[in-house]
């Protein structure tokens, strides 16, 4: 009798257990989805399957570059040899939102030997994909000369602990907003609508004391 | 009364599904296979203990990337490496089912905090995979059969090895099934959200990413267009699919073998290595009972031997057997455990990863060239014109909307497709596409606009209209400047004598 309650318990506990770890997944499956928000906190992470989440086309390196007061400069770089998580590329490469990257200025800078560095700078390396590919199969693809050029674009400047002191768009964002502020008519009206602060008209005082100001001209005086 | 009915049988069937009593060999399969692999990756971090995963590095946690802050503790670099090293001794004892619970109660959590601790370095979905794994496996019965656990036991009690197996509920196995049927749908849904994978161009662009270990084959395979789209609808098809077919008698060959196949290509195309052996390895979770006593008989009748297979755990246990009666197995587990955490700090001091004492004093950073680096900083170099686009290609087929063949020769009288493929980001671009002869003169012109969210832009030629046999270019211009061009022969007869407007049409 008391075996049998035992493992009636037994049962009702995996229920449970399944019960949960199935709404776990399912929450995570729907959350991701229907890019509920909910979904992407550090617990989403692990029950949203975003594997393939999109890839660029061009590839990405991450250059940090010390400046000491006499203007001589340092590549700050493990000296002990970076470590490769996933391949033959360094693990600091991996950090595409550059949150490692104070800490990574500040480990390297409290293990070596250096003159006392003024400002470190945090410069990105571009360059199209399709350089990627081997030579044998570049002349067998495409027809043109295989040069590849990299474009740099400075990201940050740090202080030698790794706290920032300048930031600047990613090189994709950048050339997003170049290719929007390249239209002459947007510059135009970008121009011509300069931000200001109303201070004749408040809503709430307007509405308070009753004042006919906001229907008299419509409520368009912004 | 009939849906009282229906509701009692479906929860018969739930009941049968989750619970229905089975020797847990798959499980095992998974308790050996999966952390095997799991501690490859793992295995080669434990150099790197001390800048991964301690104070005294540089670890990145992974609710830092979620802007939860830091939620686990950096402990000091010789607590770190105890217990890193208690996670690799804790993890290998599961794998010989020596302690199996204690084991993966005390390796999984170490798992997943290191995995945590180090969200640029180690943590990646494999991980996560390996992680829900590992944690089913701690309350699974996963040690009760082919573990030094089941050989002390069954020699304990006295019984010989003809002693049938444990039966357990086999609802461990089924949640590691569910979670596989649940990783491919979501990757699905990922993938139908993605519409420039359906046209091969991400795909493409993962293929020619070198993030991973070599992928000569993913290299080669970028540069066909058809093959890429093919495979992405042949993949989301699977994964769609799979819940549906994995639990079917038949639907779980297909299903598990179109997985098999799908994680092998990974390897090649893509370069991943661990992620493939996590997922397969996984799929042991499907065997049933029947399923090894048909390898068990196929294996007889092929006459191959695998008792040394077992040797290791009988071994063990008869090692194990001797200690002193007063000493309980789980003391054993500890002080070896101990042994291994002091080991491992011990380890850590000697591998001097920052090569400070080695070196006698904090290695020097490497000096850089002025030039370079000023080049590097104030480098204001606007984008090539050719570098905004990924290729550019002549062909006669298309498939789902993009160019599906490459060829260098027409007859007359067949039409040309010539596309170009772009890199975004780009701005709005105006692209044309000029026809030119064997002495460069212009024969047509055709120019479109090409919108930054454009991934592709097309040009058709009809041959018939203009040209005679010979030889002749395709060049493709960008703001004016030449980006790429492609020969081609047309070859046969004219077609007809029209001398009409060249009809060059986008």
């Amino acid at each position: 009798m008391e075996g049998r309650c035992v493992m009636r318990l037994r049962r009702w506990g995996a229920g449970l257990l399944m019960g949960g770890y199935l709404l776990l997944l399912s929450w995570g499956i729907v959350g991701h989805a229907l890019k509920i928000p909910a979904a992407g906190n550090t617990l989403g992470y692990f029950v949203v399957w975003d594997m393939f989440c999109g890839w660029q086309a061009f590839d990405n390196r991450t250059h940090f570059i010390a400046e000491d007061s006499a203007g001589n400069y340092y590549r700050v770089q493990e000296p002990w040899g970076a470590f490769q998580p996933f391949g033959h590329v360094d693990r600091v490469n991996y950090d595409v939102s550059n949150q490692l990257a104070p800490r990574h200025i500040r480990n390297v800078l409290a293990h070596t030997d250096h003159p006392p560095i003024d400002r470190v700078y945090v410069v990105q390396e571009v360059w199209p994909k399709q350089f990627n590919v081997p030579d044998r199969l570049w002349s067998n693809y495409f027809h043109e000369p295989k040069d590849q050029q990299s474009y740099f674009n400075l990201r940050a400047i740090c202080a030698a602990d790794g706290s920032l002191i300048e930031s600047n768009p990613d090189w994709y964002v950048a050339q997003g907003l170049k290719s929007i502020a390249d239209n002459p008519r947007l510059r135009t009206q970008a121009q011509g609508a300069s931000p200001f602060y109303n201070t004749f008209f408040n809503p709430r005082m307007s509405s308070e004391s009753n004042s006919s100001f906001s229907t008299a001209d419509g409520g368009l005086t912004n | 009364m009939s849906v009282k009915k229906g509701v009692k049988s479906l929860f018969t069937g739930l009941e049968q599904f989750f619970f229905a009593e089975e020797a847990p060999y798959g499980l095992a399969l998974v308790r050996m296979c999966l952390p095997t692999v799991a501690l490859i990756p793992m295995f080669r971090r434990f150099f790197r203990v001390r800048e991964l995963y301690s104070a005294d590095g540089c670890p990145q946690q992974l609710a830092e990337l979620f802007g939860n802050g830091r939620l686990l503790p950096e402990l000091p670099a010789e607590f770190a490496a105890a217990l890193y090293g208690v996670m690799l001794f804790a993890l290998i004892c599961g794998v010989f089912g020596f302690r199996t619970r204690l084991s993966f109660l005390i390796g999984a959590p170490l798992y997943i905090y290191f995995n945590m601790l180090d969200a640029i370095g180690t943590m990646t979905k494999y991980s996560v995979i390996a992680a829900h794994v590992l944690l089913i496996l701690s309350i699974s019965d996963c040690g009760a059969v082919w573990s030094v656990d089941a050989v002390l036991k069954r020699r304990a009690g006295g019984g010989g090895l003809s002693v049938l197996p444990v039966r357990v509920p086999v609802w461990p196995a089924r949640l590691i099934q569910i979670l596989f049927a649940a990783i491919y749908f979501g990757a699905a849904i990922t993938k139908v959200q993605t519409p420039a994978f359906f046209s091969g161009e991400q795909m493409r662009y993962w293929l020619v990413s070198n993030w991973n270990w070599p992928n000569p084959i993913g290299e080669l395979m970028a540069l066909s267009p058809a093959m890429l789209m093919v495979s992405g609808y042949i993949t989301v098809v699977w994964e769609v699919t799979f819940p549906f077919l994995a639990w079917r008698p038949l639907g779980r060959f297909a299903a598990l073998g179109m997985g098999v196949a799908f994680h092998v290509m990974t390897i090649f195309a893509l370069g991943l290595w661990i992620f493939p052996f996590i997922c397969t390895t996984c799929y042991l979770a499907f065997l049933q009972e029947s399923d090894i006593a048909a390898i068990r008989a196929m294996v007889a009748k092929l006459r191959i031997r695998w008792e040394w297979l077992g040797r290791p755990r009988v071994m063990a246990a008869m090692l194990l057997e001797r200690r002193p009666v007063m000493v309980p197995l789980a003391g054993i587990w500890l002080a070896a455990g101990l042994v291994v955490a002091v080991g491992s700090v011990e380890a850590d001091y000697r591998l001097d990863v920052y090569g400070i004492r080695s070196n006698g004093a904090p290695l020097a950073l490497p000096a850089m060239d002025s030039a370079t680096v000023r080049q590097m900083i104030n480098s204001q170099e606007p984008l090539r014109e050719k570098d905004k686009f990924f290729s550019f290609d002549i062909g006669s087929m298309v498939m789902a909307g993009q160019l599906a063949n490459r060829r260098s020769q027409f007859a007359a009288g067949e039409a040309i497709i010539a596309q170009c493929n772009l890199n975004p980001p780009h701005e709005d671009l105006w692209v044309e596409c000029v026809i030119q002869d064997a002495e460069d003169r212009v024969i047509d012109v055709a120019g479109q606009f090409v919108t930054r969210d454009q991934l592709y832009a097309k040009f058709n030629y009809l041959t018939a209209e203009k040209l005679v046999p010979g030889q002749y270019w395709v060049v493709l211009k960008s703001s004016g400047q030449e980006v790429s061009r492609r020969p081609f022969e047309l070859t046969g007869d004219a077609v007809g004598e029209r001398g009409s407007e060249g009809l060059l049409a986008n």
